[in-house]
């Protein structure tokens, strides 16, 4: 952390005096540092952006070159943040910045999301919603579409004790012509018990049922971040942070490193799949 | 016209350096250049159209006019979605709603400052063909009421910005262009 600290002082006195360059607002080195948009996390990661704030592209000197890319990708992250694991963080860097084979995000490439957490009407009741969105391409461009959802409401409908032995449907009910099916019916708090044990409840089309009939109702988006996957082994969350001091913005909330094997565990528990 | 004229004549000179006849439809990094200045540009109309829309000087049938003009840098059905530091949720406004707001704000003086930092991202293309865009600026806003109490904020404005290439008639020539229109602003209370 020491090290990302003498960076990040470096960097603010550079930034410091571009500011009084740009204008005489104390404030506007703050919000010069400030990563300022996700596709401003996305250049300054990649080390896409010099550090007058210049878009650059492939051919511009300076462009993914390594000295800039280790400046910005140790202040990318929230430094603020006394959870976030420094070792982790540090061989991240390390990582994706390696001369050989290094790491950039890619905003059209599969392997990031968004979390957008929001607010809706439910029969009336104000109800947090967690939808996940994923970029998908459409015709001439792309466009972002909604993955998944969840709502613990619809989660409490499906919670399934497995612990004792439940209701059925006896194995001779065939011979019957199911007539014993009336008492899966009868009761509406265990019809789940005579589901295939496979059985998995698909929340986003009940999201979409519980719209189309108007029980849900958008009421407004609280919060947003990302997750991101696109650097083989490591997951990494981005959050936006406003406050005072000149580590603001999008920045990196949360770091994991994985093996291959707990990728879905990990994917799941993200997307309360599990 | 005096308008369309203004904002299409920065884009025609960059199309003369770089060939507009054949001109494809990718964006190239000059191209870009151009797009982001004309962007600006707009951005800047709207800051000063919000500034004399805010100014307690302004007579209503100016403001109104001025509205109208504000109104005519945005796409249909444009939104601005406000919240503060207090508040999570969003207060979501038609365009002539929030500058009447504006206007009606009731504090003795205004004063709108717009720092000198702004971002503009990287145009992404839509499924539509037409290329999309945000531009994020920061505005400081002071209140000062009748009795002397001073309300102060920073806001941090990401504006959309939609960017088509269009085709116009002057003179009997056919003249490809592109056009900047504003979208949805999303307007965030970052200090008070």
């Amino acid at each position: 952390m020491r090290l990302i600290s003498v960076v990040f002082l470096l960097l603010t006195s550079y930034i410091s005096s571009f500011a009084q360059m740009v204008g005489d607002m104390d404030d506007e080195t703050r919000l010069y540092a400030e990563t300022k948009q996700v596709n401003q996390f996305f250049r300054r990661f990649n080390g896409e952006e010099n550090k007058k704030g210049d878009r650059l592209y492939s051919g511009d000197r300076q462009y993914r070159s390594v000295s800039l890319r280790k400046t910005y990708l140790k202040m990318l992250f929230d430094l603020e943040n006394p959870s976030l694991n420094e070792a982790h963080a540090q061989e991240f860097v390390e990582s994706v910045n390696d001369r050989s084979v290094p790491y950039y995000l890619d905003f059209h490439h599969d392997g990031w999301l968004a979390q957008v957490n929001a607010d809706f009407y439910y029969k009336g009741e104000l109800q947090p919603v967690i939808l996940f969105l994923k970029l998908e391409q459409e015709r001439l461009g792309y466009k972002w579409v909604i993955t998944s959802v969840y709502f613990k409401l619809f989660e409490d409908y499906f919670i399934n004790d497995t612990s004792y032995i439940k209701k059925f449907l006896h194995p001779m009910s065939h011979e019957l012509d199911f007539m014993n099916m009336r008492r899966i019916f009868s009761k509406s708090d265990s019809v789940q018990q005579y589901m295939e044990k496979k059985f998995k409840p698909d929340y986003l089309t009940l999201f979409l049922y519980e719209i189309k009939k108007g029980n849900l109702q958008f009421v407004s988006v609280k919060d947003l971040k990302f997750h991101f996957f696109q650097v083989p082994q490591w997951y990494f969350e981005v959050s936006y942070f406003s406050r005072k001091g000149n580590n603001t913005g999008w920045l990196i909330s949360n770091i994991v490193k994985y093996k291959p094997e707990d990728e879905k565990v990990l994917k799941d528990f993200i997307l309360y799949e599990n | 016209m005096k308008n369309i004229i203004k904002y299409i004549i920065p884009v025609c000179i960059v199309f003369s350096m770089y060939g507009y006849v054949n001109a494809q439809d990718e964006i190239s990094p000059d191209r870009k250049k151009a797009i982001d200045s004309l962007a600006l540009e707009k951005v800047r109309d709207l800051s000063k159209y919000i500034s004399i829309i805010g100014d307690k000087a302004t007579d209503q049938a100016e403001a109104s006019r001025v509205m109208d003009r504000a109104e005519e840098l945005f796409v249909e059905e444009a939104e601005i979605g406000v919240s503060s530091l207090y508040r999570e949720q969003v207060n979501y406004y038609k365009v002539r709603q929030y500058l009447m707001r504006l206007n009606q704000l009731n504090y003795d003086k205004v004063m709108i400052k717009w720092y000198n930092i702004h971002y503009i991202s990287d145009l992404e293309r839509q499924p539509d063909g037409k290329y999309v865009g945000v531009i994020t600026v920061y505005q400081r806003f002071e209140g000062i009421s009748d009795d002397g109490l001073t309300y102060k904020d920073t806001t941090k404005k990401d504006i959309t910005i939609y960017v088509e290439k269009k085709k116009t008639q002057i003179r009997g020539r056919i003249i490809e262009f592109w056009d900047v229109l504003l979208g949805d602003i999303r307007v965030t209370e970052t200090t008070s």
